[in-house]
C-alpha cells in the first residue's frame, strides 16, 4: 500500500515563484495613483509657479529675471512680514517644546487615571478645527471676554487683551500644535527604556542630567520631526493668524491672501508663495533626512 | 570596608507582598548570590538595595550607615543590569566615563580610570566603539566596567548573563569571579541559575515567595537543604513521599531505615542521584529497578529507574558501568534526608551492604 505522504508529495505541485518583474509591476501599479496625484496637483503647479516668477516676457519671448524677487526684498512691508513670520514661527516652536516636553515626559513616566486624563486633555485640540479654536480664543481672550471678566471679578482691572496682537497668534498656534507634538515626543520617549534611565541614575545622574545627557540625545529624531513638521504648519498657517493676529505686520499666509484677493496682485502673491515654499522646502529636507536616517538605523538594527 | 545589613525588609505592591521580612548581612569582600525562581522577589530585593524601590518597611545599612532614604543616585552602589543598558548614543569610553564626569573628576583622571577599567574586563582598544558594534558579551563586560570604575562599596548584579549563550555565560562568570576576588569588592548577584550561584557564591540566599528559605555556603545548601523547596530547587533530587508507622519508614511498599525518634505520619524522603549506589547483586536493603531511560551527558550518564509501588528515580551512572534500557539495576540509597511539615530535615547515612562494600 502506498504511503499517504508519498501521494501528497506527488500530486501537490510546488507553486511556481512569481516572476520579479510581475511583483515590481504590481508594486508600481499600487503606488501610481497617489504618485500621479502628487505630480499633477502639487509638483507641476509648484514648478509652473516657480518658473513664472523667474521669467519675463520680452517682446513675446520669455526671458530669465529675478526682478520679482528683487522687488519683494526691496519692499519693506514684504520683508517685515517675512521677518514677522519667522519670529512668530520660532517663538511658537520654542513655546511648543517648553509646554510639550514636560507633558510628554509626564505621560511617558506616569501611570494611573490622572495620566490618562492629562493625555485626553493634551490630545483634545486635535479634534477642534482651527476656525472654532480661533473664535473660542476670541471669546476667551478678547476684551470683555471670559478671562477679562474673571480678572475683573477678582479685582484686577489692568488686563490688556492679546487679541489682535502677535501673542494671540502664538497662543492659538501653540494650542493647535500641542496634540501632534505630544504624540511624537511621547512615542520617542517610549523608545528610551526604563533600564537605560535607571542605569544613568545608578551611576549618579539626577533628573536633569538624565534628561539632558541620556534622554534628549536618544530622541533627537522625534524632536527634529516634531520641529520640522510644526515649522511647516506654523510658517504657512492662515486661519489663526488671520483671525487672531494684528493687521500689520502679517504672517505670510495672510499676506499672500491679501495680496492676491484684496490688492489683486497675483504675480506678487505667487512670488510670496514661492519664497514661502522654498523656506519650507529647506525645513522639509531636514524632515526627509531625519526620517531616512531613522529608517536606515531601523534596517541596520 | 563595606558591609551590607538588611533588617526586616518588607516590600508590598498593592496587596502582593513581594519581599517578606528579609534579614541578612553581607560581609566585606563577600560574594553573595540571591537564588530563586522567577517572581520570588530576588530582583525586587536587589532593587531596594540599589535604591530603585523603597522598602515598605525595614532598614538597609551600608557600612553601618542607613541608606534606606537615599535615592539611587546617592547610594554607594553600582549595578549591572539584566538587559544591555549601555547608552546607545555614547561610545564605550563615554559610557564608562559618564559616572566619573558626574563626580567632576579631572579629565586626565577619567581617561586613566576608563583605560584601567577596560583593561580589567579585557576590552582595551574598544574605547571608540558604539554599543551597537559590540557583541552581547562585550556589552555586558562594558556594563561591568562602567559599574566598577565608580569603585562602589557594593556591586549589584541582576542576572547580568541571562541573555547570553551558555558558553559565554560560563566564561563571563569565571571572569567576574576573578575580578571580584582581585578587587575584593562586596558583591550581590541575583540569579535563577543554580549552577551560576553554586560556582560563584561565597554564600547563597535561596528565596521563595518573598522570603529567604536558606542562607548558607553553597556546599551546605547542596548537602543539607533546609526545606523541601530548597531540596527540590538546588541540584537534582529525588523526592519520594513516605510514611512512618511504628518506627518503620515505608516508601510505597519498600521499607527503609528511619531516623531515630521520628513519630508516625507522612514524610518526604529526599535522595540525591549521586547518593544512589548501584550494587552488583540484589540485596535485601537495595531496590531492584528497571532502567527506563538513559541519557549520555558526556563524562557520565543519567538514568531514570522505575519499579512497581515506587516513583521513578534519577540516578547518575559512571560511563564504565554497563547498563541498558529495559535492564535491571540494584540500587542502594547510602544517604538521604527525611522532611516533615516544614521542620529541619533528619539525615540518614548508611554504610554499604557488606557484600557490596
Amino acid at each position: 500500500m502506498k504511503d499517504d505522504s508519498d501521494t501528497l508529495m506527488t500530486t501537490l505541485p510546488t507553486p511556481a515563484p512569481r516572476p520579479s518583474w510581475r511583483k515590481a509591476a504590481i508594486a508600481y501599479a499600487l503606488i501610481a495613483p497617489p504618485l500621479l496625484l502628487m505630480v499633477f496637483l502639487i509638483f507641476i503647479p509648484a514648478l509652473q509657479s516657480t518658473a513664472r516668477t523667474l521669467t519675463v516676457d520680452v517682446n513675446g519671448t520669455p526671458g530669465f529675471t529675478l526682478s520679482r524677487y528683487i522687488a519683494f526684498f526691496q519692499d519693506p512691508v514684504s520683508v517685515s512680514n517675512l521677518m514677522f513670520t519667522f519670529q512668530i514661527t520660532l517663538i511658537t516652536l520654542l513655546v511648543i517644546f517648553l509646554v510639550c516636553f514636560p507633558l510628554a515626559l509626564y505621560l511617558r513616566f506616569a501611570n494611573g487615571r490622572l495620566a490618562g486624563a492629562v493625555q485626553v486633555l493634551a490630545l483634545f485640540p486635535l479634534f477642534v478645527p482651527g476656525v472654532i479654536l480661533a473664535f473660542a480664543l476670541i471669546r476667551f481672550l478678547g476684551t470683555r471676554g471670559t478671562l477679562d471678566t474673571m480678572l475683573s471679578i477678582a479685582g484686577f482691572t489692568g488686563f490688556r487683551t492679546p487679541y489682535l496682537k502677535p501673542d494671540a497668534i502664538v497662543f492659538g498656534l501653540v494650542w493647535e500644535s500641542i496634540p501632534f507634538t505630544v504624540l511624537v515626543l511621547t512615542a520617542g520617549l517610549r523608545q528610551v527604556s526604563d533600564a537605560l534611565i535607571e542605569s544613568a541614575r545608578d551611576v549618579g545622574a539626577n533628573n536633569w542630567q538624565i534628561f539632558w545627557r541620556i534622554i534628549l540625545p536618544q530622541i533627537s529624531r522625534p524632536v527634529l520631526i516634531a520641529f520640522s513638521l510644526n515649522f511647516l504648519g506654523i510658517f504657512g498657517s492662515y486661519t489663526i493668524p488671520y483671525l487672531l493676529g494684528p493687521a500689520a505686520p502679517q504672517m505670510m499666509g495672510v499676506f499672500m491672501q491679501q495680496t492676491f484677493g484684496q490688492y489683486r496682485r497675483p504675480d506678487d502673491a505667487e512670488t510670496q508663495a514661492v519664497i514661502t515654499f522654498l523656506i519650507c522646502a529647506v525645513v522639509g529636507l531636514l524632515y526627509v533626512r531625519t526620517v531616512a536616517s531613522q529608517r536606515k538605523q531601523e534596517q541596520d538594527s | 570596608m563595606a558591609t551590607l545589613d538588611l533588617t526586616g525588609i518588607y516590600k508590598q505592591f498593592g496587596s502582593v507582598t513581594a519581599v517578606h521580612d528579609v534579614n541578612f548581612q553581607v560581609q566585606d569582600g563577600e560574594f553573595m548570590c540571591i537564588l530563586g525562581p522567577s517572581g520570588c522577589g530576588k530582583s525586587t530585593l536587589l532593587r531596594m538595595v540599589a535604591g530603585f524601590e523603597m522598602p515598605t518597611s525595614g532598614d538597609i545599612r551600608i557600612d553601618s550607615e542607613s541608606v534606606t532614604a537615599l535615592s539611587a543616585n546617592r547610594r554607594p552602589t553600582a549595578m549591572v543590569f539584566q538587559k544591555y543598558t549601555l547608552w546607545p548614543h555614547m561610545k564605550v569610553s563615554e559610557n564608562i566615563a559618564f559616572g566619573l564626569q558626574l563626580r567632576r573628576l579631572p579629565r586626565a583622571v577619567i581617561e586613566q580610570k576608563v583605560k584601567e577599567s577596560l583593561a580589567l574586563v579585557s576590552l582595551s582598544g574598544y574605547e571608540d566603539r558604539y554599543p551597537a558594534q559590540l557583541s552581547g558579551g562585550q556589552q555586558q563586560r562594558v556594563a561591568l566596567a562602567r559599574a566598577l570604575v565608580l569603585e562602589p562599596k557594593i556591586l549589584l548584579l541582576d542576572e547580568p548573563f541571562s541573555s547570553l549563550d551558555a558558553i559565554l555565560r560560563v566564561r563571563l562568570r569565571e571572569e567576574l569571579r576573578r575580578i571580584q576576588r582581585r578587587l575584593k569588592i562586596t558583591a550581590i548577584f541575583v540569579t535563577h541559575d543554580q549552577e551560576e550561584a553554586l560556582t560563584l557564591a561565597d554564600r547563597i540566599a535561596v528565596m521563595n515567595a518573598g522570603h529567604i528559605e536558606q542562607l548558607a555556603a553553597p556546599s551546605e545548601i547542596y548537602a543539607s537543604p533546609s526545606s523541601l523547596f530548597v531540596a527540590d530547587f538546588i541540584g537534582a533530587m529525588n523526592l519520594i513521599p513516605g510514611t512512618v508507622s511504628g518506627g518503620r519508614l515505608m516508601l510505597g511498599a519498600l521499607p527503609v531505615d528511619a531516623p531515630a525518634g521520628l513519630s508516625d505520619g507522612p514524610v518526604t524522603v529526599a535522595i540525591r542521584p549521586e547518593d544512589l549506589v548501584v550494587l552488583d547483586a540484589p540485596q535485601a536493603s537495595a531496590w531492584s529497578m528497571t532502567v527506563e531511560q538513559i541519557s549520555d551527558l558526556g563524562y557520565y550518564r543519567r538514568a531514570i529507574l522505575e519499579m512497581p509501588g515506587m516513583q521513578s528515580l534519577k540516578i547518575f551512572l559512571p560511563k564504565a558501568l554497563e547498563a541498558q534500557e529495559r535492564g535491571t539495576l540494584h540500587v542502594y540509597a547510602r544517604r538521604y534526608l527525611v522532611y516533615r511539615d516544614g521542620n529541619a530535615p533528619q539525615e540518614v547515612v548508611r554504610g554499604l551492604p557488606v557484600s557490596a562494600a
